[in-house]
């Protein structure tokens, strides 16, 4: 047997590997420090729709909602088999859309059609891959209310597709019941008509408000509500004394049971679909979330739009403008994308198919025409109390917009569950949020 | 072969003598695709994210700016004191718990119990359930508006009204501590019933005989003999709690007003939903120095179990 020479164990010594290591770690240090590139300018969408059409990316947040979906996936299909393309679908529940969505884009992995809350799209348009839609737009009959609401900074980066407000939106039976005949039209006269809302019970929450910070940012239309403009020639005014009473105004509503803990949108339908919350905060588009989901189906008929209260009568009712856009990211597919956005938005026949599945208003003058839009009665009243006077969050030109939302809704909520002061936790809010916003 | 052919064969090859890789590049050859795939998925990310540290970084606004140990100490005199004890309430509250849990389960699987076998595959089953789907079914339970636990507790008459399990500082922490243990006793039962079952029946036999009962049998022979798997698994539960994220983010978000914010929640929140990575970076940086602190006992205590 042939004698076989010992393994040689010092070529690669501990020191050595140690050397290697580092000198691996510094390379990646290195490579981690190289600097990011700066946005670029906005890439015009083309009008020409010459181009053959490919397979793109359509992400949406109401496709992982049950009422919604179905709706949204038929038009998907009609698209795709039109066109003879695939569209993948991408989608995170609302709480989570924007942080995916900024993600998945800053990475590469989603181009395409993306529906977009309008308040979001100065943190998208920040990152320097959405389309300016502002040619596709042209020709199409959009109203300038939705144009206007889809734009940042004078671009067209989205085609509006449903735009509206939140407002609070009441039971009408239950309102009956409680013996309040016609909206209160002061703070005062509401907290007198949830007190007696509360006098129900059997559980009835009188007013499911925001109380989780995922949707915290209620809150900042009763600071307008009370008098805060939120933001003053860049100067954060959350600490000023109206933000500070309408603070103070909502924990006393926590502490007396007329607003309830653990609330945010999606419970607040939840409650109010089961008869068992009076009033809520919504856009239009709960509607359909809450009646479908409702065992009592007459809800459909109770529903009632109240103009937000305001502090002393004849101040002017606030709101918030709130509403969806499509969007295009650059990159694959994102030609067939804008031409599916513009589908999708300006279409009538769309329009009308969606507004039959969904009651969503649509986003054009042809399609508001359409009889079935011009004759729904609810529509109407929410628009004529809520939309009319709506605003938008002076913050959302911020590409931090989302930051300064976190960080009030923590301070709100620290406030709620008694871990701070309203004019400490205030101040807090305005500074961090001075900070964001220099 | 003969020597005189092997000598010529030699003499043939001597002008192109075949490459011959020594024993330690031979290693590195081996190590090449694991290596690789180690730096470009583990440490890349990893150094990439830890020097954003020392950067202000937002992740809508691009470019970043060199701001040295700022954020570092930024978190060291914000947040990190509340973060750090939160941090070891949990860890150490879903790690006790689950261990008496898990113990006394396994004390009672290792007596010949009918069914035993039965109840051992039963009680893995929350071990099996996805971090996600235990937190949307404890927070089915603990829901202030429709959760099964107030309504038990009002039907009993415990309670007046719904109480916000989630929603109070005072209790999100127990619920969350709760549905981890929850979770996590299983393994814990798995683990020191495997270790009770290396004890030899003999010793307790003997003992018994000797006229020591129950509880003297279990501190003078149980203990001493599954102590070393005992040390092993609550420092592995030790160092998972220390990094847990699922039911905590899933439960109550990190809330309410932080009060169940974690290292690993709040470096999610600060990065993802803040967008600030410079802050997150600092956090996961501080957060991992802490960590490494646990591994090191854990590499120590393992190499001081296979010394034995």
């Amino acid at each position: 047997m042939p004698a076989y020479p010992a393994l040689d164990t010092t070529t690669l010594s501990r020191r050595r590997l140690l050397q290697l290591l580092g000198l691996g770690a510094g390379t990646l240090t290195l490579a981690a420090c190289v600097p990011e590139a700066g946005p670029a300018a906005p890439q015009a969408a083309s009008t020409a729709a010459a181009g053959a059409r490919t397979d793109f990316s359509f992400a949406s947040w109401s496709l992982t909602e049950e009422t919604a979906a179905p709706a949204i996936r038929e038009l998907l299909g009609q698209y795709a088999d039109a066109n003879d393309v695939k569209v993948r679908e991408v989608s995170y529940p609302y709480n989570e859309y924007i942080s995916q969505l900024t993600l998945q884009v800053k990475g590469g992995q989603v181009t395409g059609a993306v529906h977009v809350d309008v308040a979001w799209l100065g943190s998208l348009a920040a990152l320097g891959k959405l389309q300016d839609l502002g040619p596709l737009a042209q020709g199409a009959d959009y109203t300038q209310a939705g144009l206007t609401a889809a734009q940042f900074d004078g671009v067209q980066y989205g085609l509006p597709w449903n735009i509206g407000a939140i407002g609070l939106i009441a039971n009408s039976g239950l309102l009956e019941q409680a013996g309040i005949g016609e909206a209160p039209a002061t703070i005062d006269e509401f907290e007198a008509a949830l007190k007696d809302l509360k006098k129900l019970g059997g559980g009835v929450v009188p007013y499911a408000a925001s109380t989780k910070a995922a949707q915290l940012k209620d809150v900042l239309i009763w600071m307008e509500t009370f008098g805060s403009p939120l933001l003053d020639g860049g100067k954060v005014t959350i600490g000023d004394d109206a933000s500070v009473e309408a603070v103070t105004w909502y924990k006393s509503l926590y502490d007396q049971g007329l607003i309830a803990a653990d609330v945010d949108r999606f419970d607040a339908r939840s409650l109010f679909a089961q008869g068992r919350a009076a009033i809520y905060d919504d856009a239009i588009v709960g509607r359909d979330a809450v009646v479908s989901d409702s065992p009592d189906k007459k809800l459909a008929d109770k529903l009632t739009a109240w103009s937000r209260p305001v502090l002393a009568a004849g101040d002017t009712p606030r709101a918030l403008v709130w509403g969806g856009a499509l969007a295009v990211v650059q990159g694959d597919g994102a030609e067939t994308a804008a031409d599916f956005a513009k589908w999708m938005t300006s279409d009538v026949e769309v329009a009308k198919q969606y507004f039959a599945a969904r009651g969503l208003p649509p986003a054009t003058e042809s399609a508001l025409a359409l009889p079935e839009v011009a004759d729904d009665a609810f529509g109407a009243q929410f628009a004529e109390r809520i939309t009319a006077t709506a605003t938008t969050n002076p913050f959302w030109v911020y590409p931090q917009y989302a930051q300064i939302e976190t960080v009030i809704a923590e301070q709100v909520q620290a406030v709620l569950v008694g871990s701070a002061e309203p004019k400490a936790a205030m101040e807090k809010a305005g500074a961090a949020a001075q900070k964001l916003v220099d | 072969m003969s020597a005189s052919q092997f000598e010529t064969l030699q003499h043939t090859n001597s002008h192109s003598p075949p490459r011959r890789l020594t024993d330690g590049q031979f290693a590195l050859l081996l190590l090449l695709p694991g290596g690789a795939l180690l730096l470009g998925v583990v440490l890349y990310p990893l150094v990439a994210a830890l020097v954003t540290a020392f950067f202000e970084q937002s992740l809508v606004v691009p470019g970043r700016t060199f701001v040295g140990l700022a954020n570092i100490v930024d978190v060291l005199t914000g947040d990190f004191p509340r973060l750090l004890g939160q941090t070891l309430v949990f860890t150490v509250g879903t790690t006790v718990f689950p261990f008496v849990i898990g113990f006394a389960l396994a004390l009672a699987l290792n007596t010949r119990i009918r069914g035993a076998k039965v109840l051992r595959g039963l009680m893995l089953i929350p071990w099996l359930v996805p971090g996600v789907v235990v937190s949307f079914l404890w927070m089915w339970i603990f829901n202030a508006n429709y959760g099964v636990l107030n309504a038990l507790l009002e039907t009993l008459g415990l309670i007046d009204g719904p109480v916000a399990w989630l929603a109070q500082p005072g209790t999100a922490m127990t619920a969350v501590v709760v549905a981890k243990t929850w979770q996590s006793f299983p393994w814990m039962m798995v683990m020191l019933l495997a270790g009770l079952q290396t004890v030899p029946r003999e010793l307790h036999e003997a003992a018994e005989m000797d006229g020591a009962g129950t509880v003297r049998r279990f501190f003078s022979i149980t203990l001493p003999q599954v102590k070393g798997i005992v040390g092993l698994v609550l420092l592995l539960e030790l160092i998972w709690n220390f990094q847990h994220f699922d039911i905590i983010y899933v439960l109550t978000g990190g809330g309410p007003a932080g009060a169940t914010q974690t290292f690993a929640t709040a470096v999610y929140e600060t990065a993802f939903h803040g967008f600030d990575l410079g802050r997150a970076g600092a956090l996961g940086l501080l957060w991992m120095v802490l960590l490494m602190g646990l591994v090191v006992v854990y590499i120590r205590f393992s190499e001081k179990g296979e010394g034995k």
